[in-house]
C-alpha cells in the first residue's frame, strides 16, 4: 500500500468511497438542484437531502451494522464527511446526530437507547441538537447551572440553555445539566447527560436570530421538564467525561478546514487568465488548506488507532477556523480577476456574516490555544 | 527508525564540526542513500536530525545532490570527504560553457558543477572556493551530459532536504522557547504563565505542526515513488509553500519570547532560526513555489482534486 496514498486518505477503500460519494453528489444536484453553500454543515438543513444520502448509504458509516449503519471506520467517514463538505452539500439536518450523537450513543448509551436510536440517525431521520451552553456558561462550560433533580421514574430538568443550533427542528436535545450542586473544589463533577424530547411540556424554544436574521441558534428553556430514566445518556455523574472525551474527533475534523471551501473553489474556478502575483495568492491559499488537511487526517489516523492527539486536535481547529475566517478576504481579494463576481459575491457575503462564528463554536481559539499551551508544559 | 533518530543524537552529543564528519563517515550517515541503500524515510530523520541539534553538516548537499548527481553522470567523485553541488545556468559558446553559480553552499567541499543550458544539464567537477560564488568557464566536452530532467530532480532534491531540515530547526527553536519560557521569571511569574506568552508558543506549534504534515506528504511520496515522480513533484511544491511560509511566524516568536538574549551570539537560539531563514530561499523561494501550487489548482479540472491528491496529469 502507497503510505502517500494513505495520507491522502485516497487509498483503496478510500478511494472507492470518495468516488462514490462523488457521483451520488453529482446526480443528486443535478436532479434537485441544490446550490452548494458555505457553512452548510450550520445553515443548509434539508431534510429530504439527509434521507437521500442515507439511502445511498453515506450516513452513519461508522455506526455498526446491527444498529443499522455500515460498520466502516472512522476514517471512511472522514473521507464522506471532506466530500460533502467541499461541494456545499445541504448536511446541517442529520449533522449533529451523526457526527456527535452517534458515536455517544455507542460510547455511553445504552443498549435500549442504540436500538432506538441509532437507527433512525442512520436513517438520516434523527435530528438532534445539543444543549451545552448557558448565558453564564461559554468558554467555561462548567458554569453550566441547568439542574435536574430526580423524582418519581425519571429527572426534572430546570435551567436555560443558549446557542443552541437546530433545536426549532430538532426531535431531541442532548442536555448537560448539573445532578449536584457546584463543589468549587472539584467543578467538573455533578453533571450528567440527558436525552430530551423537543415535544416534551414544560420547553420553550425561542429563535436568536444571526446578524442577516437566518434562524439557526435558539434559547431553549426548560421548565419541570421531565425525563424518564430512560433517557439518561450514560452515567449520572460522569457528564463531563462524557462530553470531552471525544472532542478530539470534533476539534479535529474536516468541518474545521472546509466551512468555506466552496466559496474558495468557485473562486478558482471563475479565474481567468490570471499573472504570477495572482497565482501565487491561490497557490498560498491552496498549501495552507493542503497541509491543513495533512494535519488534520494525521490526527484523524491517530484518534483511529486509539492514541491520544488532544494537543494537536485543538491545534487542527485553531489553524483551521483561522484560515477559514482568512480565507473569506482573500477570496475577495480574488474577486478582482473574476470577469463575472456576482454569484460569488453572495457566496462572499454569506460568508461575512458566519465568519466569526468560525473560531467561536466548538470552544473559542482562545481556550484551545491555552490546551495546546499546557501540551507544551506551560 | 528510532536506533536511527538515537545514533544521530548520540553523535551530536560527543562530537561537533569536524570530528563530527568524520563519525559520520565511519557510520556511514555520511553517504546512506548513496552507498548505504538506504532510502528518503531514513534520509529526512536524518536531515531533521542534525538540524534539530543544530549541527552544521553538509550531509544533504554530500549525499542525496551532489553523490548522487555524480553517480547518474557516471562522474567519478572522491568516496570520502564532503561534497557539494553548484547549480547555474550556462551560455554555450563556440564549445564553451561559462556562467556563474551562486549561493553555494558549503563551498570548500568538492565541487560538482551543474551546468544547465535549454536541453541539457552539464555535470563536472570544478575547483573550490572559500565563498558562496563559483565561477566558470570550460570545454563541454570536459563535462558529462545528463537529461535535463535530472536538473528538475535535483532542484526537488534540494527542496525536499531543506524542507526537512527547517523542521528539524524549527523544532530546535521551539524546544529552546519551551525551556526558556518556562525558566525566566518577570513579574513575579514564569513567562508561560502569562496568557499572551501561551497563544504565542500555541501559534509556533501550530505553524510547526502544519509544515511537518506537509513535509510528512513529501517524505511518503519520495519514499514510495522515488524523486522523479509526479507525486513527489507536487508534495515537495507544497511542502516548500508550507514550510516556507512557517518559518517567519516561527523565528519570529522564538526570538520575542527570548527577548534580547536570543539576538546574541552566545545564545544558540540563532543556530536554529538563522538557519530556517537562510534555508527557506534555497532551491527556489517560497513564492516561486506558490505561483506553481497556484497554477496546478488554476488549470486542474476541479481544485478540489489538487487538495485531496496529486492531481492526475492532462
Amino acid at each position: 500500500m502507497s503510505e502517500f496514498d494513505a495520507l491522502c486518505a485516497n487509498d483503496a477503500e478510500l478511494g472507492q468511497l470518495r468516488t462514490s460519494i462523488r457521483e451520488f453528489l453529482a446526480a443528486d444536484r443535478a436532479e434537485f438542484g441544490w446550490q452548494p453553500a458555505v457553512d452548510c454543515w450550520l445553515a443548509k438543513w434539508d431534510p429530504d437531502f439527509s434521507a437521500r444520502l442515507a439511502d445511498a448509504g453515506f450516513v452513519g458509516l461508522t455506526i455498526p451494522a446491527e444498529y443499522g449503519g455500515r460498520g466502516l471506520g472512522y476514517l471512511h467517514r472522514y473521507v464522506v464527511t471532506e466530500e460533502l463538505l467541499a461541494h456545499g452539500a445541504p448536511v446541517a439536518a442529520h449533522w449533529i446526530a451523526d457526527r456527535q450523537v452517534a458515536p455517544a450513543l455507542l460510547s455511553y448509551g445504552s443498549e435500549e437507547q442504540r436500538r432506538r436510536l441509532l437507527p433512525r440517525i442512520a436513517a438520516g431521520q434523527l435530528y438532534s441538537a445539543i444543549g451545552m451552553s448557558e448565558h453564564g456558561a461559554g468558554s467555561d462550560l462548567a458554569a453550566a447551572q441547568a439542574r435536574a433533580t430526580r423524582t418519581d421514574g425519571g429527572w426534572l430538568l430546570n435551567g436555560t440553555k443558549v446557542w443552541t443550533s437546530g433545536a426549532h427542528v430538532a426531535h431531541q436535545i442532548v442536555v448537560l445539566a448539573r445532578t449536584s450542586p457546584l463543589d468549587p473544589q472539584h467543578r467538573h463533577a455533578g453533571f450528567s447527560q440527558f436525552i430530551v424530547q423537543t415535544s416534551t411540556p414544560g420547553i420553550t424554544i425561542s429563535p436568536i436570530l444571526l446578524m442577516n436574521g437566518e434562524h439557526h441558534f435558539n434559547e431553549v428553556l426548560f421548565e419541570d421538564v421531565f425525563i424518564p430514566d430512560d433517557d439518561v445518556l450514560g452515567q449520572i455523574g460522569d457528564g463531563w467525561h462524557q462530553v470531552t472525551a471525544e472532542l478530539g474527533f470534533e476539534r479535529s475534523g474536516p468541518e474545521r478546514i472546509l466551512s468555506t471551501a466552496t466559496l474558495i473553489f468557485s473562486a478558482i474556478r471563475a479565474l481567468g487568465d490570471v499573472d504570477d502575483g495572482v497565482a501565487a495568492d491561490v497557490g498560498d491559499l491552496v498549501a495552507r488548506l493542503i497541509s491543513l488537511r495533512q494535519l488534520s487526517i494525521s490526527v484523524a489516523r491517530t484518534l483511529a488507532d486509539g492514541r491520544d492527539a488532544a494537543s494537536r486536535a485543538a491545534l487542527v481547529k485553531d489553524l483551521g477556523t483561522r484560515f477559514e475566517q482568512d480565507s473569506v478576504e482573500l477570496v475577495a481579494d480574488l474577486l478582482d480577476y473574476v470577469e463575472e463576481p456576482e454569484p460569488l459575491r453572495a457566496l462572499l457575503a454569506t460568508a461575512r456574516v458566519h465568519s466569526p462564528l468560525f473560531t467561536l463554536r466548538g470552544g473559542t481559539n482562545e481556550v484551545l490555544r491555552g490546551v495546546v499551551a499546557k501540551g507544551m508544559g506551560a | 527508525m528510532n536506533e536511527l533518530a538515537q545514533l544521530v543524537d548520540d553523535l551530536c552529543s560527543r562530537s561537533t564540526g569536524d570530528e563530527l564528519w568524520r563519525n559520520l563517515e565511519d557510520t556511514g550517515l555520511a553517504r546512506l542513500t548513496t552507498s548505504q541503500g538506504a532510502g528518503p524515510l531514513e534520509a529526512a530523520i536524518v536531515l531533521s536530525g542534525f538540524a534539530r541539534r543544530t549541527a552544521s553538516v553538509p550531509i544533504a548537499e554530500t549525499d542525496l545532490l551532489a553523490a548522487w548527481l555524480a553517480g547518474k553522470a557516471g562522474l567519478p567523485v572522491p568516496s570520502t570527504g564532503p561534497l557539494t553541488v553548484a547549480i547555474a545556468d550556462a551560455t554555450e559558446v563556440d564549445g564553451r560553457l561559462t556562467g556563474t553559480a551562486r549561493d553555494v553552499p558549503w563551498p570548500s567541499s568538492t565541487v560538482v558543477l551543474a551546468a544547465r543550458t535549454a536541453d541539457a544539464l552539464h555535470v563536472g567537477l570544478v575547483d573550490a572556493t572559500s565563498h558562496g560564488a563559483i565561477k566558470f568557464d570550460v570545454a563541454v566536452g570536459e563535462l558529462r551530459t545528463v537529461d535535463i530532467s535530472v536538473a528538475d530532480e535535483l532542484t526537488r532534491r534540494g527542496a525536499w532536504a531543506r524542507c526537512n531540515q527547517i523542521i528539524g530547526a524549527l523544532d530546535a527553536a521551539c524546544e529552546m522557547t519551551v525551556a526558556h519560557t518556562g525558566e525566566r521569571v518577570q513579574f513575579g511569574r514564569q513567562l508561560n504563565k502569562f496568557q499572551a506568552v501561551q497563544h504565542s508558543l500555541a501559534a509556533m506549534a501550530g505553524e510547526i505542526e502544519r509544515a511537518r504534515a506537509a513535509t510528512a506528504l513529501a517524505v511518503a511520496a519520495a519514499a514510495d515513488y522515488g524523486f522523479d515522480h509526479p507525486a513527489t513533484d507536487y508534495a515537495v511544491t507544497v511542502a516548500k509553500v508550507a514550510v516556507g511560509r512557517a518559518v517567519n511566524p516561527v523565528t519570529t516568536i522564538a526570538h520575542q519570547l527570548h527577548g534580547a538574549i536570543g539576538v546574541t551570539a552566545e545564545h544558540r537560539l540563532w543556530l536554529a532560526t538563522m538557519r530556517a531563514r537562510s534555508w527557506v530561499d534555497e532551491f527556489g523561494t517560497t513564492a516561486s513555489y506558490a505561483r506553481r501550487l497556484g497554477r496546478i489548482a488554476l488549470t486542474a479540472d476541479d481544485p478540489w482534486d489538487v487538495v485531496v491528491s496529486c492531481p492526475a496529469p492532462r
